[in-house]
């Protein structure tokens, strides 16, 4: 079979370009996309609509009634060049107060067992994950994170909860998410934070943007729900390498 | 104003409009009415912008009560509309007295049928929408016995006049027959599919499966073949991205379709087929046909004069 030459970008439906990375799910290539993201939206391109990042493409819309096809692929083309020369944009830490274990995080006892150490083991690391946002997808903004260390790494329920509530932490394998509105959801979901992390009330719905990180500390029960009244802006703290 | 009861709901029903297509940017699904050339006719007969608010039924049984003398606008799927018992016309501006019972009765052709008030009606906006978006939470269907109403509180006499009893010509009524193949672009994953699977794919027929949503449009019939495994490393997912899971059987992702998926996409369908798939339901029977690049934005292009053409013809 053919080698495919990465970045692979091609025309898609009438109004879109899709450029693709390296076929694998991992932080250096995901950062390929978002600094590509982040040049196309620093340019100022007059047609261009927006783009939706994944793990390893971008799908970028255009105005077809205002740039060409082929004058916007060659600003893509440029926005490449650029992205590949320029650093990512500094990522930003949100802090966020959850409650672990019990009806909040009800696959403690599994990924303890799975694991093979104790839940509050289970608690103790998860609540010092520092989770990076790859992109936000599928429904309402969920941010899809990574970076699940080995000896938390489970696999996903057999059959998906049918549904588990807006808020709830969980993980499968390497990947984990905070679910935006109650969903069903094979993940194994280990607590729940009462901040929105979507709010359709306000603009833009979430804070999140890809490459900032997620921290689910673990508090009690009041101090979460608590925390819930807050917008996650206040959650927000510097990003320190330690 | 104009003010109704909900007597029934229906099957389903929804406020819809042209949907939040910018919240796209934040992981949002688009929403908005899955045949939304419907509402914009529906609306510039009533004189409203043509993204006003109207009710969204799916198949069968709403029946609505008006609380006060108004106008309506009923357009897309034919699912037997009736007034106080006895048919009225779509796509005509009808006026309403307070106690008419406003019904559909009788799935006769499409899947959606939009009703339309002068001034659009008053629901949520919501991240620059009024479109329901049921999966997200956004908005919700509407029940028995709730009352709704139109946002425009005084529309000016001369206006109603001039819009009482304007009708859509038929040269205008967009054509909703499923016999026409629907026209579809390579889909990003194309390569996932053996040669023999694309011919199935576009040479077979497929039917409408009953599972179908406002999320997917499920089909039944031959299994598309593959040469790689069914799960990509997850991407974004167009609206109109037709998806073949394991299953091998296509799905036409809709207004409400998540944004990423994990699924190969075959195709693309073609945004003058969009809407024309918005009215699919289940047992219709369809077919796939790829057409270009430039084909496609001809389509497009022919529709946005359709469209223009309505309005010039429904102005003033």
């Amino acid at each position: 079979m053919k080698k495919a030459n990465y970045p692979l970008i091609r025309l898609l439906g009438e109004d879109s370009i899709l450029v693709e990375f390296e076929a694998e799910v991992s932080w250096e290539i995901s950062g390929k996309v978002r600094r590509l993201l982040h040049a196309l939206e620093t340019k100022g391109i007059d047609g261009y609509r927006m783009a939706l990042p994944s793990y390893r493409s971008l799908m970028i819309y255009y105005d077809t009634c205002k740039i060409s096809d082929d004058s916007m692929l060659s600003e893509v083309m440029s926005a490449l060049a650029e992205s590949e020369v320029m650093d990512e944009p500094e990522g930003r830490l949100f802090r966020l107060p959850t409650v672990y274990g019990g009806e909040h995080g009800p696959d403690v006892d599994r990924v303890a067992e799975l694991s093979g150490i104790t839940a509050e083991k289970v608690i103790e690391l998860s609540s010092n994950l520092k989770l990076p946002v790859y992109f936000l997808g599928y429904i309402c903004s969920q941010a899809y994170m990574g970076g699940i260390p080995k000896e938390l790494q489970s696999p996903r329920h057999q059959s998906p909860r049918p549904l588990v509530p807006g808020g709830s932490f969980g993980f499968g394998g390497p990947q984990a998410n905070i679910l935006a509105v109650d969903s069903p959801s094979g993940l194994n979901y280990v607590g729940r934070t009462f901040v929105k992390v979507f709010n359709p009330d306000r603009f833009p719905p979430t804070a999140f943007l890809p490459g900032d990180f997620v921290q689910c500390y673990a508090v009690d029960e009041t101090t979460a729900v608590e925390a819930g009244k807050r917008p996650m802006e206040d959650f927000i703290e510097p990003l320190c390498d330690s | 104003m104009n003010r109704f009861a909900i007597v029934n709901p229906g099957l389903l029903t929804t406020f819809q409009d042209l949907g939040r297509a910018e919240m796209l940017k934040y992981a949002l699904s688009a929403s908005g009415a899955m045949d939304q050339t419907a509402v914009r006719l529906i609306n510039l007969l009533l004189g409203n912008p043509e993204s006003a608010a109207v009710l969204e039924t799916t198949m069968m049984g709403l029946k609505l009560r008006a609380l006060s003398d108004g106008q309506i606008a009923v357009g897309g799927a034919d699912l037997g509309l009736t007034i106080n018992g006895r048919p009225a016309p779509m796509w005509t501006v009808l006026i309403i007295n307070e106690g008419d019972v406003i019904a559909f009765s009788e799935m006769r052709c499409g899947m959606r049928a939009y009703v339309g008030v002068v001034g659009g009606f008053d629901a949520p906006l919501i991240l620059g929408s009024r479109s329901a978006y049921l999966r997200g939470s956004l908005g919700s269907a509407l029940k028995r016995g709730d009352e709704i109403r139109s946002l425009d509180c005084s529309p000016d006499r001369g206006k109603l006049r001039r819009h009482a009893g304007k009708t859509l010509p038929s040269r205008l009524i967009p054509d909703r027959s499923m016999k026409r193949a629907f026209r579809v672009l390579p889909g990003p994953q194309m390569d996932y599919f053996s040669e023999d699977g694309i011919q199935v794919f576009c040479s077979s027929f497929y039917t409408i499966s009953p599972i179908s949503d406002r999320q997917g449009i499920r089909t039944d019939g031959p299994s598309i073949e593959r040469v790689k495994g069914p799960d990509i490393i997850t991407d974004p997912t167009p609206m109109g991205g037709i998806q073949v899971p394991g299953s091998g059987l296509p799905i036409i992702l809709h207004r409400d379709a998540q944004v990423t998926g994990g699924y190969a996409k075959i195709a693309l369908l073609c945004k003058a087929d969009i809407d024309r798939a918005g009215q699919l339901g289940p047992g219709d029977r369809i077919r796939f046909e790829f057409i270009t690049r430039s084909a496609a934005k001809a389509l497009m292009i022919k529709q946005k004069k359709m469209l223009e053409n309505a309005r010039k013809t429904l102005a003033g």
